[in-house]
């Protein structure tokens, strides 16, 4: 099953078990999406729970949050992560506040879905990883995936978790990556990494598209007597901290890697727990390897070929670290 | 409408035990505000935001509203409205002094940020416009669930008229036509900003054609006009006839908050000619000339208000604050 496939799976089986979930954002309903992530849902779950909605991500948000009071479940879809913007105040300010703000009273289980990443020629607007943005307040939760079995585990959890959800999917991955995937329900549980690749010289720790870049980097280190244990996070809020200190701890060395930039990225909160909670089990300087403090990404091949992180560069900071 | 002589409250239904208890409502209200703004003077309430002048308004939206069942989306003006749906003057006082027992948020919102899950009144923010959108979510929970018979109040000022979240969970409740009634109380300023800078028509209600519902002017003075057109709106919406964007002209009495001067941008004229259409009076009068109540049962009535708010003071000032060990409660679930 392709990762689009498997979003698709989770949404439908979901569905068809609860019937307090709901779906709602732009084109999801009569069309299924832009990227088809929500396709045969209108048909079977009607358009009381298939909302297609008029291009206000405010109001998307603002809709899940107020349907979510009265017990609903809903699943909000931002078309592009480059648009979640104008409801920033909402998921900031209002879903990840209403249980705090109530002492408890209310509370806000809504997810929100949205596809980022660049390498598909989306130019500036439909190429963002905003990842960063959410991962700094608390009361909400983030979560990326990488494989098709997590996509439709950790969404289902998504959906029946008690708070706030942000989950980003990367374009890149939708019909790219392909695995086993159960049909029917199960969760895979948020606020837990796993590891990959096992190794012994370094941890690469990364989510999302880059997991797959920084699993091929590390099959040609591997062939240059380099073993690197490779981390993906799946979930950035709350950070699995216990899982990132015990893999540095056993190799010695760490490297972040991310296609959100590089300042202000989790990679520095990374960096900074690992300087707090294991500088004594360092061989060398955490590395970052980020995308440039640039916008995602410019139109013109060259240039998006230059931002892009890939396989080439993610091997060569290996190396570099490798050798400190 | 029917064009007769009879008393809009026999007109409407409205019981004398209904109209006494809605007259202490808005005396109740005024007096807890007067004495808000005597505590922050003290330095025992931080901030006081005002209702004064809002009364009618909010006591006539309170009695269109079925308590418990429809729900309420209010804003930091609503003081008169909670406390005519079920929060009484200590809940008032308790969450203004920010104690530990302040059935709002328990001592964490700033004042004037009323919620209850119990009484359906639902949580804000102080980001103005930002509610409407859940009230717009709310109406689609109900048809999403088959829900019928049921709808929610939104409340707002004029000034939050020109935030596009505003915008936003207007357009969904018109594309959907949900059971949402849309509330404007325009006081004509926004802090100090005049509506004719805030709202580029006369009238906000003239915005619902642009939403695809009813828009709806009245006295926001008048608690019997206010009512008739929220209970018709709130019907409406019940029976699954759409939203409708009700606007009460009002004025405020006193500077938008404890942080605000108005003598910046008013005139004590202007101020006083609206005192002079003092919604409580206004009321009072009504009750007297009709033989609902003397004017003598009204002191008595108001004596009865001050003790209570007394009482509730002294409760409020000797009531604990929360524990700081619970600071991080309820950030997760």
């Amino acid at each position: 099953m392709t990762f689009i496939e498997a979003i698709r799976s989770a949404l439908h089986d979901a569905m068809a078990a609860d019937d307090r979930i709901m779906v709602l954002g732009e084109d999801v309903a009569v069309k299924g999406g832009v990227f088809l992530a929500t396709e045969g849902l209108l048909a079977r779950f009607g358009e009381h729970r298939v909302i297609d909605m008029p291009i206000a991500e405010c109001g998307i948000v603002g809709a899940a949050i107020g349907a979510s009071l009265h017990g609903l479940l809903p699943v909000a879809e931002i078309q592009f992560a480059d648009y979640i913007y104008p409801a920033i105040d909402q998921i900031l300010n209002e879903a990840a506040r209403f249980r705090y703000r109530s002492n408890g009273d209310w509370s806000c289980p809504i997810v929100v879905r949205a596809p980022c990443g660049a390498g598909i020629h989306g130019a500036l607007y439909h190429s963002q990883s905003v990842e960063r943005l959410f991962t700094s307040t608390p009361g909400i939760k983030v979560v990326i995936p990488s494989t098709p079995f997590d996509a439709k585990g950790l969404l289902i959890a998504a959906i029946h978790d008690p708070d706030p959800v942000i989950f980003f999917e990367h374009k890149q991955l939708y019909r790219s990556v392909r695995g086993d995937v159960p049909e029917g329900l199960y969760q895979e549980p948020i606020g837990k990494a796993a590891v990959r690749r096992s190794g012994s010289d370094m941890s690469v720790f990364s989510y999302g598209l880059m997991v797959h870049h920084s699993l091929t980097a590390a099959e040609q280190l591997a062939t240059e007597g380099i073993d690197a244990e490779v981390v993906d996070l799946r979930t950035l809020a709350p950070l699995d901290c216990d899982v990132i200190l015990s893999s540095v701890k056993k190799t010695g060395r760490a490297l972040i890697v991310h296609e959100d930039v590089l300042t202000g990225g989790i990679g520095g909160e990374i960096a900074a727990l690992i300087a707090e909670h294991a500088f004594e089990y360092l061989d060398a300087p955490v590395r970052r390897l980020a995308s440039p403090d640039l916008f995602a990404t410019p139109f013109a091949d060259p240039l998006e070929e230059y931002f892009m992180l890939n396989p080439q560069k993610i091997a060569a900071a290996m190396r570099d670290l490798a050798r400190y | 409408m029917e064009a007769n002589d009879t008393p809009p409250h026999i007109r409407l239904g409205l019981s004398r035990q209904r109209l006494i208890a809605g007259l202490r409502t808005m005396i109740a209200s005024r007096e807890t505000d007067d004495r808000l703004w005597l505590l922050n003077r003290q330095g025992r309430a931080h901030f006081v935001v005002t209702a004064a002048g809002h009364e009618a308004t909010q006591l006539g939206c309170a009695w269109a509203i079925r308590v418990g069942h429809d729900y309420v989306v209010p804003y930091y003006r609503d003081m008169t409205l909670v406390m005519a749906l079920g929060q009484s003057v200590l809940d008032v006082l308790l969450h203004a002094m920010a104690r530990r027992d302040d059935p709002s948020s328990g001592g964490r919102q700033m004042f004037g940020h009323y919620s209850s899950r119990r009484l359906r009144i639902v949580s804000g923010s102080s980001s103005v416009g930002s509610h409407l959108v859940h009230a717009a979510g709310l109406g689609l929970a109900f048809r999403a669930r088959g829900e019928q018979d049921i709808a929610v109040m939104g409340l707002f000022g004029e000034g939050a008229t020109a935030e596009g979240a505003w915008h936003e969970g207007l357009t969904i409740a018109g594309i959907h036509q949900l059971p949402v009634v849309f509330v404007c109380q325009n006081n004509q300023y926004s802090i100090s900003v005049p509506v004719h800078r805030e709202v580029p028509v006369p009238d906000v209600a003239m915005k619902a054609a642009g939403y695809g519902m009813q828009g709806v002017v009245v006295d926001g003075n008048d608690v019997f006009a206010v009512y008739e057109a929220a209970y018709q709106a709130m019907e409406r919406a019940r029976a699954g006839g759409g939203p409708t964007l009700l606007e009460c002209k009002t004025y405020r009495l006193r500077p938008h908050s404890s942080a605000d001067d108005d003598r910046k941008y008013r005139s004590s004229e202007e101020v006083e000619s609206w005192r002079a259409r003092d919604p409580i009076k206004r009321f009072e009068h009504y009750l007297v000339e009709h033989n609902i109540i003397t004017a003598e049962e009204i002191e008595a009535l108001r004596r009865d208000v001050r003790a209570e708010v007394d009482a509730a003071t002294d409760a409020a000032v000797a009531a604990p604050y929360p524990p700081v060990e619970n600071i991080a409660d309820h950030v997760y679930g």
